[in-house]
């Protein structure tokens, strides 16, 4: 059986266990600094167990060098966002964090395929890549996954079907500029926008951009994480199962989509060994466009985060 | 709320694999029935016995008396000859018209709120057997085809691409035969056309493959036909139909109108929830697709027609 380690054991992280057992994906090491947090999180989840009809194991602990030969390795440390905070308000706390991390996974776990979820995700995923050393294909970030579940729930919602039949695509980075591939979003292959219109597909991917804030607004004291634990676990399953499923990922682009040496969200084909494939688009000329805007936006964004990043 | 009962007619290898398949996803009680009463008991039983380690925990029962089928709330039809090489296509027409209607009449008798699903070949003329013969309402009898032969493409395509098969999806349209209509552009993975994907003489191979997938199948096992796909395509429209679960899917419908068509089953675009066939989704089609499906029809309605001259009622 494969090991999955999760680094940090807050609401992403506690899930993301969660879900793992509940689909006995693989055996989950839930890790944190706070002492007493993972082991009381991995013995509620053992205890459930018998009841839930899973004999997955997980174990919690204090101390990381216990993810050693890990399978994957998912970064959910670090802070989330307030309200009215911004992502991009997260780099420094989250960069130092992710750094010391990654140094601790590169040396216990050489040969893991590393997931991020730590805010905001574009930069981070850039940073831990390039604090791993590992190939780009085997640092991935969650991103555009999360929109799309977001985007399939609100289709399906209008359209008064099961959401199980519906894809959406999303490229791009993992902010209010993302771009939503209109034509990707279809029902058992067929375009939802000649089923509800282009009117109201517009207005479901404007719902679904501002998703994040809407439930921090209603939540307050976190943000969202059963949404982005599924996301991850999508992500994990594919790699742990080896399924060649293709998801929205972020990773960092030598090329793919004209963009060289930043990280976005692309479609590729997962496997074992992480990314297996890019699957580059024909992009309608809205979609270069939107693309394009976005990809100078991160470029900015990475100039300010890179001068801010705190010393070693 | 008592469990929900589903009742197969229809005990061999389509029957009771659909059966299988239910009885897995614990929701329902399961009644098997087939004239091979011994066989049918028999098998339910066996379906029992595995159930401790499989995991399932629901009644199955095998008998002949239709009387056990009462209240049922999905009846599936899956009884009928299979098509054997050189046998008349129009003898097996009429073995299985009787077969279907027999079912039908108990079913209205038994079961008068059932939504009905036809499996039993020629599909689409035989759903419309079993509409008149139970005189239900047209969203209570549904045809399994578009989910089998789509399931089929889906497999085809994933297999070229060597991705997952989740990730791929796909839209066939027409009557349940070699002159099905299956859609590229409609066929995506992850959201995208596998016309942007593969060139298009693998795209024809693929869609040539499709409506020749049952066929390929009889090929190999020389004395009969598949099932493990046409039940798995069966079970699930009995899963959207028991938990509500709107499942939009390809399905052969009757049709008043949709798509230029009166009075026929064809296989269609629908929205499978608790009340059947709730809603009919049309499709734009390009020239081409209208053509193909145009044949498809005539080729269904022909079917009906003959039917027609046999039986005063159909």
């Amino acid at each position: 059986m494969k090991r999955v380690s999760i680094v940090g054991s807050g609401n992403v992280g506690g899930n993301t266990a969660f879900f793992l057992a509940e689909n006995g994906t693989a055996a989950v090491t839930l890790v944190d600094v706070k002492e007493g947090v993972p082991k009381g999180k991995a013995l509620d989840m053992m205890e459930a167990g018998p009841l839930r009809g899973y004999d997955t194991h997980i174990d919690g602990v204090d101390d990381i060098a216990a993810i050693a030969g890990s399978d994957v390795v998912v970064l959910a440390a670090g802070r989330v966002r307030k309200p009215g905070e911004d992502r991009a308000d997260l780099f420094e706390d989250n960069a130092a964090i992710v750094r010391s991390v990654c140094a601790r996974v590169r040396e216990l776990c050489p040969r893991a395929v590393v997931v991020n979820l730590v805010e905001p995700i574009g930069a981070i995923t850039m940073l831990a890549q390039e604090e791993l050393g590992f190939d780009r294909t085997r640092v991935l970030g969650i991103g555009g996954l999360l929109t799309s579940t977001r985007i399939r729930h609100l289709v399906a919602q209008a359209l008064g079907v099961s959401p199980r039949e519906t894809t959406a695509l999303v490229i791009g980075p993992h902010r209010a500029s993302m771009v939503v591939l209109k034509d990707t979003v279809r029902i058992s292959g067929v375009p939802v926008a000649k089923l509800i219109g282009d009117e109201r597909l517009d207005a479901i991917i404007a719902e679904a951009r501002r998703a994040g804030d809407t439930i921090l607004e209603l939540a307050q004291a976190s943000t969202s994480f059963y949404a982005p634990s599924a996301a991850a676990v999508t992500l994990i399953e594919a790699i742990a199962r080896d399924t060649h499923v293709i998801l929205p990922v972020h990773m960092r682009l030598e090329g793919e989509y004209g963009v060289t040496g930043l990280c976005l969200g692309v479609p590729a084909q997962i496997g074992a060994a992480g990314v297996e494939k890019v699957i580059e688009l024909k992009l309608s000329d809205a979609e270069r466009r939107a693309f394009e805007q976005a990809v100078t936006e991160v470029r900015t964004a990475l100039a300010n985060e890179q001068r801010r990043l705190p010393a070693k | 709320m008592p469990r929900k009962k589903v009742s197969i007619i229809g005990a061999g290898n389509v029957g009771a694999t659909a059966t299988y398949y239910i009885a897995e996803k614990v929701i329902a009680d399961l009644v098997m029935i087939d004239v091979a009463e011994g066989m049918t008991r028999a098998k339910g039983l066996d379906f029992l016995h595995a159930g401790p380690l499989r995991g399932y925990d629901v009644p199955i029962y095998g008998a002949a008396d239709y009387a056990q089928i009462a209240d049922s709330s999905v009846v599936v039809i899956t009884a009928g000859l299979a098509r054997k090489p050189g046998m008349d296509r129009m003898d097996l027409l009429k073995a299985n018209t009787e077969i279907v209607r027999a079912a039908s009449r108990h079913i209205a008798r038994y079961a008068p709120n059932a939504t009905v699903i036809i499996v039993t070949n020629p599909l689409d003329v035989m759903c419309h057997v079993a509409l008149r013969a139970t005189g239900f309402a047209l969203n209570r009898v549904v045809g399994m085809a578009g989910i089998l032969d789509s399931a089929r493409l889906r497999f085809f395509v994933a297999e070229a691409l060597g991705c997952a098969l989740s990730s791929v999806h796909a839209m066939v349209l027409g009557g349940h035969g070699d002159q099905m209509v299956p859609l590229p552009r409609y066929t995506t993975v992850a959201g995208i056309p596998i016309t942007e994907l593969m060139d298009k003489a693998t795209i024809d191979r693929i869609m040539d493959r499709t409506r020749k997938g049952g066929a390929e199948i009889v090929g190999y096992l020389k004395t009969g036909s598949a099932y493990y796909a046409p039940a798995a395509a069966a079970a699930e429209m009995v899963e959207a139909i028991l938990t509500d679960r709107k499942h939009l899917a390809p399905c052969a419908a009757y049709l008043r109108g949709e798509y230029g068509v009166e009075d026929l089953f064809i296989g269609v675009p629908v929205v499978l929830g608790r009340n059947g066939v709730e809603q009919i989704l049309e499709l734009d089609l390009t020239d081409a697709e209208r053509a193909e499906l145009a044949t498809s029809t005539a080729a269904v309605r022909k079917g009906v027609d003959e039917l027609k001259t046999f039986f005063k009622v159909a």
